[in-house]
C-alpha cells in the first residue's frame, strides 16, 4: 500500500535575476514526502535549501517545475489560496522562533487559529492548551514569551506549528539559535512527534540534528545530491553521551 | 464578519502592548478634537449671545432708512431723506404697522452735577420705547405731550447716569446736553453691550422734536423710522406694505429702485448670523489643523510600529493571514488610536467650556454638531493617515519580513 504523498515537486527550479545577473537557486528538484516521513534537507549555505524551502512552505513560487501539496497542486494558487493553504496544511518553526513579544504563550500558539477561516477550531483555546501539552509546556501556558527561555520558546512556535493540525511540519534551521542540550531537545521532539504520526521536513546545516531524521536530502548548487534513509539514526542518549564525550 | 472581530481584537492587544507609546500618539487627537469642539461651540455661544440681543430689540421690529452708498470712503444718501411726510403717510395708512417713531441722533456733549460725557443722544417719540421693548429702573418715560411740545426731557442709560451722577438719583434732575437743559425723568434698566459690540446704556433718549427744534435748530430729515410689525407673523407684510407707502410718497416710478431701505430684525438676525457663522467656520478650520497634525502624529508612530513588527507581519503572513488580514488589523489599530482620542478630546473640549464659563462667564453651549464634527474628522484622519502605513504592511514580502533584523 503506497503512502500518501504530502509532498511532490516535479523539475522545481528557481531562477533570480537581478539586473543583467541570472541565479539559478534551484535546478531541476524532484523530491517527494510521504505521509509520516521525517525528512532532514542538508547542504552548505547557498545550496538553495532555504529556497526550497520557501516553495515548499507556498512563500515562494517556484520559475519552472510544478508543486503538489497534500494533492493540491500550488502553482495554481493566488495570494489568499496560498494564505490559506499555509494556514491549513503547514506549520512552520523558524530558526529564530518569531514569537509575539509580551504575548503568552497560549495566544501564540493560538495565532493561526485566527486567519483558519473554516471555522474548525473554534475553541482556539482549547486546541493551543493541547498543542502545548504535546511540546510539555503545560506549566507555561499563561507565561509571556519573554519569561520563557530559548528551548521553551522554540516549544511554544512547534506547538504553533502543530496547533492547526498540518498536513507537514516545516522546520527552518529550529535549532540554529539554541545550545547543545536544548537543540537535542527539539531533535527529540521532532522524532516523538514523528512517532505520533506527524510528517515533518527540516532544514539544518547542523549533521548531528539532521541524523535524528528518517531520511536526508542533500543539496549542493541547488540540486538533490543524495537522497537516502538513514541507517543509525541519532537518538536523544547517543546524542547526549556524544555531547558529554566532547565536553571531556 | 467573524474574522473581522477577530482581527479587532488583535488591533487591540497591540495597542494595549505599547500603553504609553498608544497615548502620547493619541495626545495630538486629543488635543486637536478638544479644540475643535471648544472653538466651534464658542462661536455658536457668541453666535446665540448675538441672537438673544437681537430678538431682545423687539421681534417684530423694522428699521427703515435712507439708501446709503460707499463713495470715496464716506457715506452717500441715495434719493430723498425719509421725513415727517414718510411718517405721517405710514402712521395715517399702514394696517400691518402697530407702533412707529422717527429717530434722530446726534453726537452731543452732556454734563451732569458730578461730570460731563460724550454720548449720543436720540431723538424719538414716545412709541420707541415699546417698539424696542426697553423698560425703565426708575422714574417714567417721555409721554406724547412731551413730544408734540418739544418738551425738555429726557431718558438716560446708565452708564450715561454713573458719568453725570455717579451716587446721586437722577430722576427730575436737570442735565445739560450742548449747554441745554433738560429734565431727567427715567432710568432704563441696564442692557449691556449691544449686538455689534456697542454699550446700549451709554444712551440719552429725548424727543425728537426738542433735539430737531433745539440742537439742530430746523426740521430736518429723520436718520430713519422704527416700527413694530402688529405680530410676529406680520413682518413680512409690514415691510411690503411701507415700501409701497414710501415709493408712493416717494413718487419712485415702477421701473426705478427703492431710494430707501427697510430691513426687520429677522433679517438683522440672518446678517449677524453669516457672520458669526463664517466666525466659526474660520476657528474650526484653525483647529482643526491641529486635527492634521495629530493624524500625521498617528502616521508616524503607525510607520514606526510596521517597522518594528516587520518580523511579526511576516510570521502573521507565514502562518496564513491574508495581506487584508494584516491591512484591516493595522488600519483598525489607527482608527481605534483616533477614535479614544476622539472621546478623550470630546471630555477635554466639554470640561474646557465649562471652566472657561466658571473662569470667564461666557457661557459655552457644547454644540452637538461640534462633538460629531470632531469625533467624524478623528475618524476620518485615523483612516486616512492609518492606510498608507497599514498597506505598507500589508504588501510585505513575508520571506524578507521573516528575515527582519
Amino acid at each position: 500500500m503506497a503512502a500518501k504523498k504530502v509532498i511532490e515537486t516535479k523539475n522545481l527550479s528557481k531562477v533570480f535575476k537581478n539586473g543583467e545577473i541570472e541565479v539559478h537557486a534551484l535546478t531541476d528538484v524532484n523530491i517527494f514526502i510521504e505521509e509520516g516521513e521525517f525528512v532532514a534537507i542538508m547542504g552548505a549555505s547557498g545550496s538553495g535549501k532555504s529556497t526550497l524551502l520557501n516553495i515548499l512552505g507556498c512563500l515562494d513560487k517556484p520559475t519552472e517545475g510544478e508543486y503538489y501539496l497534500d494533492g493540491v497542486f500550488v502553482n495554481d494558487l493566488n495570494k489568499n489560496q496560498l494564505a490559506a493553504i499555509r494556514n491549513q496544511k503547514i506549520g512552520f518553526i523558524f530558526q529564530s522562533y518569531n514569537l509575539l513579544s509580551r504575548t503568552t504563550a497560549l495566544e501564540n500558539v493560538a495565532l493561526p487559529l485566527i486567519y483558519n477561516r473554516t471555522g474548525k477550531f473554534s475553541n482556539a483555546e482549547e486546541h493551543a492548551k493541547k498543542a502545548l501539552e504535546k511540546v510539555g509546556l503545560e506549566n507555561r501556558i499563561y507565561h509571556k514569551t519573554n519569561q520563557l527561555s530559548g528551548g521553551e520558546q522554540q516549544r511554544v512556535a512547534i506547538a504553533r506549528a502543530l496547533v492547526n493540525d498540518p498536513a507537514i511540519i516545516l522546520s527552518d534551521e529550529a535549532t540554529g539559535n539554541l545550545d547543545s542540550k536544548a537543540s537535542i531537545d527539539v531533535a527529540d521532539l521532532f522524532v516523538k512527534l514523528n512517532d505520533q504520526g506527524k510528517t515533518i521536513l527540516m532544514i539544518t546545516h547542523e549533521p548531528d540534528i539532521g541524523q535524528f531524521a528518517k531520511r536526508m536530502i542533500y543539496m549542493r548548487d541547488g540540486r538533490v545530491l543524495t537522497d537516502e534513509f538513514i541507517k543509525n539514526r541519532n537518538t536523544k542518549e547517543s546524542a547526549m553521551r556524544e555531547l558529554e564525550l566532547t565536553a571531556k | 464578519m467573524q474574522q473581522l472581530f477577530k482581527t479587532i481584537k488583535v488591533a487591540f492587544q497591540a495597542i494595549n502592548k505599547n500603553r504609553s507609546r498608544s497615548l502620547l500618539t493619541v495626545l495630538g487627537i486629543i488635543i486637536g478634537v478638544g479644540a475643535v469642539i471648544m472653538t466651534i461651540s464658542a462661536g455658536e455661544g457668541a453666535n446665540k449671545q448675538v441672537q438673544d440681543q437681537i430678538s431682545g430689540l423687539g421681534t417684530n421690529l423694522l428699521m427703515i432708512y435712507t439708501k446709503m452708498e460707499h463713495r470715496g470712503g464716506t457715506h452717500v444718501r441715495l434719493g430723498r431723506p425719509i421725513d415727517k411726510k414718510d411718517f405721517d403717510i405710514i402712521q395715517k395708512n399702514a394696517v400691518w404697522i402697530s407702533k412707529l417713531s422717527p429717530l434722530v441722533n446726534v453726537g452731543a456733549q452732556a454734563a451732569g452735577p458730578n461730570g460731563y460725557k460724550s454720548t449720543v443722544v436720540y431723538g424719538v417719540n414716545h412709541e420707541y420705547f415699546d417698539i424696542l421693548s426697553r423698560e425703565l429702573s426708575s422714574g417714567d418715560f417721555f409721554k406724547e405731550e412731551d413730544v408734540k411740545s418739544a418738551g425738555k426731557v429726557c431718558v438716560i442709560g446708565e452708564t450715561t447716569r454713573e458719568e453725570l451722577f455717579m451716587d446721586l438719583d437722577p430722576i427730575g434732575r436737570q442735565i445739560r446736553i450742548d449747554k441745554i437743559p433738560f429734565t431727567v425723568v427715567g432710568l432704563l434698566k441696564e442692557e449691556g453691550q449691544g449686538a455689534m459690540g456697542q454699550d446700549q446704556d451709554d444712551i440719552i433718549l429725548a424727543p425728537y422734536t426738542t433735539i430737531q427744534d433745539r440742537l439742530f435748530g430746523h426740521r430736518r430729515g429723520y436718520d430713519m423710522i422704527m416700527a413694530s410689525a402688529l405680530n410676529e407673523n406680520s413682518v413680512a407684510d409690514a415691510k411690503m406694505e411701507a415700501s409701497e407707502l414710501l415709493r408712493e410718497s416717494h413718487k419712485i416710478r415702477d421701473f426705478e429702485k427703492d431710494d430707501f431701505e427697510i430691513t426687520t430684525q429677522v433679517e438683522l438676525q440672518e446678517i449677524t448670523g453669516n457672520i458669526t457663522g463664517i466666525l466659526t467656520i474660520l476657528l474650526g478650520a484653525i483647529a482643526s489643523i491641529s486635527l492634521i497634525v495629530g493624524g500625521i502624529g498617528i502616521m508616524n508612530i503607525m510607520l514606526v510600529s510596521v517597522t518594528e513588527r516587520t518580523r511579526e507581519i511576516g510570521t502573521r503572513l507565514a502562518i496564513g493571514a491574508r495581506e487584508s488580514d494584516i491591512l484591516t488589523q493595522f488600519l483598525i489599530e489607527a482608527v481605534v488610536l483616533s477614535l479614544a482620542g476622539g472621546i478623550l478630546g470630546t471630555v477635554l473640549g466639554i470640561i474646557g467650556n465649562i471652566v472657561i464659563y466658571k473662569l470667564t462667564d461666557f457661557y459655552i453651549p457644547t454644540a452637538p454638531y461640534s462633538i460629531m464634527i470632531g469625533f467624524g474628522f478623528a475618524a476620518l484622519v485615523g483612516i486616512a493617515f492609518g492606510y498608507f502605513p497599514a498597506r505598507k504592511a500589508a504588501k510585505l514580502n513575508p520571506i524578507d519580513a521573516l528575515r527582519y533584523e
